[in-house]
């Protein structure tokens, strides 16, 4: 029994992972921003072309394979640098104070213009690529075998959620950013350039994504579509942990993960609504998520 | 000092400010009355550069910063504290005071110098420096958002309705607290709004009324 449960456990954390990096991304970029960008998800599929792309290209120059695991992190880095500055300063900041419809319709926009792009610059074949995870290979314990990589993205969650609390409690940044989720206008009457930290927070936002589409590469590839169904999974973590909740994404992810390999194992029908049930269940007993509140706005 | 010249404020298309003009000057504390909804936030925050300006002119001594944003003018020493507190909740007292000294980089020394001043005018504040944001009373609070705009103000401190809510015994201590202010700073342009004057009649140098957006 255990044997079969541990092993789940393990794929339901990794997938966990690679969910809650889209997923904080999306509550961070919500909690400054105060825009649910509905596009957030493409940016999970651009990092997983891009990282195939750069893997592929690794491969075939002949260079060192192990250069295909800075090149994950490298991979969402590029997609940051490229769309974080210009998409907040051309188009997000348009719609910051306007109504959710009209923050919806654009982010929308933006969403098919990301889709479009994608498709222009990629074409809509699949892309596979999993060199990291063969590197890495897997450890027997007992008669159980896990993938190595996938330890590894359990680790590199943890160590997001850690550094993510850290930064916002400890750095000079974090406590800007905290300010301005507090209070926008008091945060800029005393001297806090907010367009500088909607700035930085949109891209540490699409950092986020992109990192967990690139991660999802050696185990998932890249495939057209993945901008969606990533977004809508996104949104129910986020939900699930309360719009705004670091640690609460990150409990909802694990609850969502868990979730879905456990409906594989036993009701594989289920697979696919098996996070939204989860959903269901917890905003009707809790509206504002396991760790949201209605009135204070947190981070 | 700071002076307004003819300034046209509109909000979500009404005309809320009329070619506003007024002059505040080092040393001198101007206070400016009205009733509610008469536009007394709305001058402060125009001020500030929370607002956009339609028309008129803003000077900060010989600069105009009409177009300046709001956190340059902090930089430029212009302190503002709100009629709601606006604390950061997560953030102890003190945090919140000094979070103006972490926005605007000043170096150790002149953090340390300007809290200890913020201190020295408003020492119930020690009692409660360790203690949450989120976790201080409403006059309490009023108390953080003074210190918070002193840590900013070097040439102007702009205060929305310090009174409002206090306990009496609290707006009798609050007026000393802002007549000592204004003899121990001779560099603040001080400008406080409130729509009952009569705790300030002892620190007005000037007194301004603005009715229906326009200071007669
Ligand atoms: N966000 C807003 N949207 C629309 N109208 C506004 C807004 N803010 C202020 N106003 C209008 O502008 C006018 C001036 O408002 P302001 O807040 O400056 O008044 P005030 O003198 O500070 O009043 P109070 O004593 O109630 O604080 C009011 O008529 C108000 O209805
Ligand atoms: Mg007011």
């Amino acid at each position: 029994m255990l044997d079969t449960l541990i092993p789940l456990a393990v794929d339901g954390l990794a997938s966990a992972a690679l969910i809650f990096f889209v997923a904080v991304g999306l509550t961070l970029v919500f909690s400054v921003l105060r825009v649910l960008n509905v596009a957030h998800g493409s940016f999970y599929a651009i990092g997983a072309y891009v990282a195939a792309s750069i893997g592929l290209w690794i491969a075939s120059a002949g260079l060192n394979p192990w250069l295909s695991f800075p090149a994950l992190v490298f991979s969402a880095a590029i997609v940051a640098a490229l769309f974080g500055p210009l998409v907040e300063r051309c188009l997000m900041r348009w719609t910051y104070g306007k109504s959710e419809a009209i923050q919806i319709l654009v982010t929308f926009g933006l969403f098919l213009i990301l889709e479009d792009l994608q498709r222009i610059v990629f074409g809509v074949r699949s892309l596979a690529e999993d060199t990291p995870m063969q590197l890495l290979g897997s450890t027997q314990i007992g008669d159980v075998v896990y993938l190595n990589y996938q330890l590894l993205l359990i680790g590199l969650a943890v160590i997001v959620v850690v550094g993510l609390r850290i930064m916002l409690t400890k750095t000079r940044i974090g406590r800007l950013v905290t300010a301005v989720v507090a209070d926008r206008e008091m945060a800029q009457s005393i001297g806090i350039n907010t367009n500088r930290v909607f700035i930085l927070s949109f891209t540490l936002g699409v950092f986020l994504a992109a990192l967990g589409g690139a991660l999802a590469t050696p185990t998932a590839g890249a495939a057209p579509g993945l901008g969606a169904e990533t977004m809508v999974l996104a949104f129910a973590v986020a939900a699930i942990g309360g719009l705004g909740q670091i640690e609460g994404a990150a409990l909802a992810a694990i609850i969502v993960g868990l979730a879905r390999v456990l409906a594989i194992y036993f009701a594989p029908s289920l697979d696919a609504v098996a996070p939204y049930i989860v959903m269901l269940v917890v905003l009707l007993v809790r509206p504002y998520g396991l760790f949201g509140q209605a009135a204070t706005r947190r981070i | 000092m700071l002076r307004m010249e003819d300034v046209t404020v509109a909000i979500a298309g009404v005309q809320v400010l009329r070619s506003v003009s007024l002059g505040l000057t080092s040393g001198r504390t101007t206070i400016l009355i009205g009733r509610n909804g008469a536009g007394k936030t709305t001058t402060l925050r125009a001020i500030m550069g929370l607002l956009p300006v339609e028309a008129g002119a803003v000077h900060l001594g010989e600069q105009e910063i009409g177009t300046t944003p709001a956190y340059q003018r902090a930089a430029q020493g212009i302190g503002y504290a709100p009629e709601d507190r606006r604390l950061v909740p997560e953030f102890t007292v003190e945090d919140n005071i000094l979070l103006p000294a972490l926005a605007l980089s000043l170096p150790a020394p002149e953090r340390a110098r300007r809290l200890d001043e913020v201190y020295a005018l408003l020492p119930q504040l020690l009692t409660m420096r360790t203690r949450p944001g989120g976790g201080v009373s409403g006059g309490q609070g009023k108390m953080v958002a003074l210190g918070r705009a002193l840590m900013v103000a070097r040439t102007a401190l702009l205060l929305d309705e310090p009174f409002q809510g206090l306990a009496p015994a609290l707006a009798l201590d609050y007026a000393r607290t802002l007549g000592e202010l204004r003899r121990g700073r001779p560099d603040l342009a001080i400008l406080i709004t409130e729509s009952t004057p009569a705790l300030l009649d002892a620190i007005a140098d000037e007194t301004l009324q603005i009715e229906r957006g326009a200071i007669n």
